[in-house]
C-alpha cells in the first residue's frame, strides 16, 4: 500500500477499500480526516470537549466495525457523520444523567485578555445550545459553528434543505431570546 | 415584527441567502450574533490527535480478534432495551410458553407453576380407600382441605372393612393423612412417598395430573 503521505491523498472510497482488504493502518487516514472535519461540530453538539473526544472515539470504532456495511464508501464522511451524531446524543444523555447542567461547558477557559462581556456571551451561547432540541442544535451548529451551506448540511444529515432551514430558524430564535441584552 | 424575533429578511441574511436588513438596528443585531458565534466557534476545543491513537490501538486489537458473527457470539454485548418493548416481549414469551405447554400436554410432575396454572381449570376425581375393619369413623385431612378432619369423611363401603371417599382435586401436589376414629392420624400405607412436614410428622404424598393420580 502507499506511504503515509500518499495515503492522505487517497479518496474515501480507496481508503475504505484499503481497510477492508486488511490494512488496518489505512484507517488512520479516515480518522484524522474526519476528526478534523467534524471536531468542532462534536464539541459544540456534545457541549464538552472531553465528551466530544469520547463520542468521536467510539464513533470511529463503531464505523470500523461496520465498515463492510458502508454501501457508498465514496460518501464515508456522511455515513460517519450520522454515527458521530448518534454517539454525541448518547454521550450527552449519559453525561446529563451524572452531571448537573451547569458543569457542562463547551467553551475553552477564558483568555487573560478576554472581556467579561465576551465570556458571558460565550456562556450564553453554550447555554442556548443546551436548551435546543437535538435536531435543532445539530442543524444550528453545522450552519453557524461549522459554517456549512444548506446543501452540505442536507448531504450530511440526509434531510431536505427546507427542513434544515426551518430548524436553523427556530434555533436562531431561541438563541436570540437567550442572548437578549447581549446583541 | 416583534423585538424578540428575527424578521424574514434577517433570517435570510443570517442564512447567507440575502442582503442585510434595511432596519439598522436589526442589521446590527444580526451582525453581532454572527460575530458572537464566530468567536464561540473559534474558541471551541475539538478532539485532538489522542483520539486517532486510541482508535488505531482499538482497531489493531480487533485485527487479531475473531471477527464477524463469531466475535459477536464470544464477546460481551451491550443491549439497549426499551422497557415497554421488553414487557411486551415478556408477555409474548409467557403466552407462547403457556400455549406450548397446553399443546404438549401435562408434565408427569407439574414442574413449573406456569404449567400447573394452565391446567388449573381441570379437576380430577380421586377415590381414597382404607381397609379399617375395626374403625368407627375415618376422615381424610390434607393440604387440600386445610388439614380439617371434619370436612371429608369416609363412608363404609360395600366390601367389609373398606372405607371410601371421593374428592375433586385440581392437578398439583398434596400431602394428606387418614384420621381414624377422630384421634389417630395415620399415613396412607399405599402412598408412593411419605414426606416430613415442618413439625417432623410424616405425611403421605399425592401427585395429581390432569388425567388422574400420577403418584400416590
Amino acid at each position: 500500500m502507499a506511504s503515509g503521505a500518499a495515503r492522505a491523498e487517497l479518496s474515501d472510497q480507496d481508503v475504505v477499500a484499503c481497510v477492508l482488504s486488511g490494512d488496518v493502518e489505512c484507517y488512520a487516514v479516515l480518522v484524522e480526516r474526519y476528526r478534523k472535519a467534524f471536531g468542532r461540530y462534536a464539541t459544540a453538539v456534545c457541549g464538552d470537549a472531553d465528551l466530544a473526544a469520547d463520542a468521536m472515539q467510539e464513533a470511529f470504532i463503531r464505523a470500523y466495525d461496520g465498515l463492510a456495511g458502508c454501501r457508498e464508501p465514496e460518501r464515508f464522511g456522511a455515513w460517519f457523520f450520522r454515527i458521530l451524531t448518534n454517539q454525541c446524543r448518547n454521550h450527552r444523555s449519559r453525561q446529563r444523567a451524572h452531571l448537573p447542567l451547569e458543569t457542562i461547558r463547551a467553551v475553552a477557559p477564558d483568555r487573560a485578555d478576554d472581556g467579561v462581556g465576551a465570556a458571558e456571551t460565550r456562556m450564553a451561547i453554550a447555554a442556548a445550545l443546551e436548551s435546543l432540541a437535538p435536531e435543532h442544535r445539530e442543524a444550528f451548529v453545522l450552519r453557524h459553528v461549522d459554517d456549512r451551506s444548506y446543501a452540505e448540511m442536507a448531504q450530511l444529515l440526509g434531510e431536505r434543505e427546507d427542513t434544515l432551514r426551518m430548524r436553523v430558524h427556530r434555533a436562531r430564535a431561541v438563541v436570540r431570546q437567550r442572548l437578549e441584552g447581549m446583541l | 415584527m416583534t423585538s424578540d424575533t428575527w424578521s424574514e429578511v434577517a433570517q435570510r441574511y443570517l442564512d447567507g441567502d440575502g442582503p442585510p436588513p434595511a432596519d439598522a438596528a436589526e442589521r446590527e443585531r444580526a451582525d453581532r450574533l454572527k460575530a458572537a458565534l464566530a468567536t464561540y466557534a473559534a474558541e471551541l476545543v475539538p478532539p485532538g490527535a489522542a483520539v486517532d491513537r486510541a482508535v488505531l490501538e482499538a482497531v489493531r486489537a480487533r485485527r487479531t480478534a475473531p471477527r464477524g458473527w463469531w466475535r459477536w457470539l464470544v464477546e460481551p454485548q451491550r443491549l439497549a432495551v426499551r422497557p415497554a418493548m421488553a414487557a411486551a416481549a415478556l408477555i409474548v414469551i409467557l403466552v407462547a410458553g403457556a400455549a406450548l405447554a397446553a399443546l404438549l400436554g401435562p408434565p408427569d410432575h407439574p414442574a413449573t407453576g406456569l404449567r400447573v396454572a394452565a391446567a388449573q381449570d381441570r379437576t380430577v376425581l380421586i377415590r381414597f380407600e382404607l381397609l379399617a375393619p375395626d374403625a368407627h369413623s375415618v376422615a381424610l385431612a390434607g393440604s387440600f382441605n386445610g388439614w380439617n378432619e371434619s370436612t371429608t369423611a369416609f363412608t363404609r363401603g360395600a366390601e367389609a372393612g373398606v372405607w371410601t371417599v371421593t374428592v375433586a382435586l385440581a392437578p398439583g401436589e398434596y400431602q394428606y393423612l387418614f384420621v381414624v376414629d377422630g384421634r389417630r392420624w395415620i399415613p396412607d400405607p399405599a402412598a408412593h412417598a411419605q414426606v416430613e412436614d415442618e413439625f417432623g410428622q410424616r405425611n403421605s404424598l399425592l401427585v395429581v395430573g390432569p388425567r388422574g393420580v400420577v403418584r400416590s
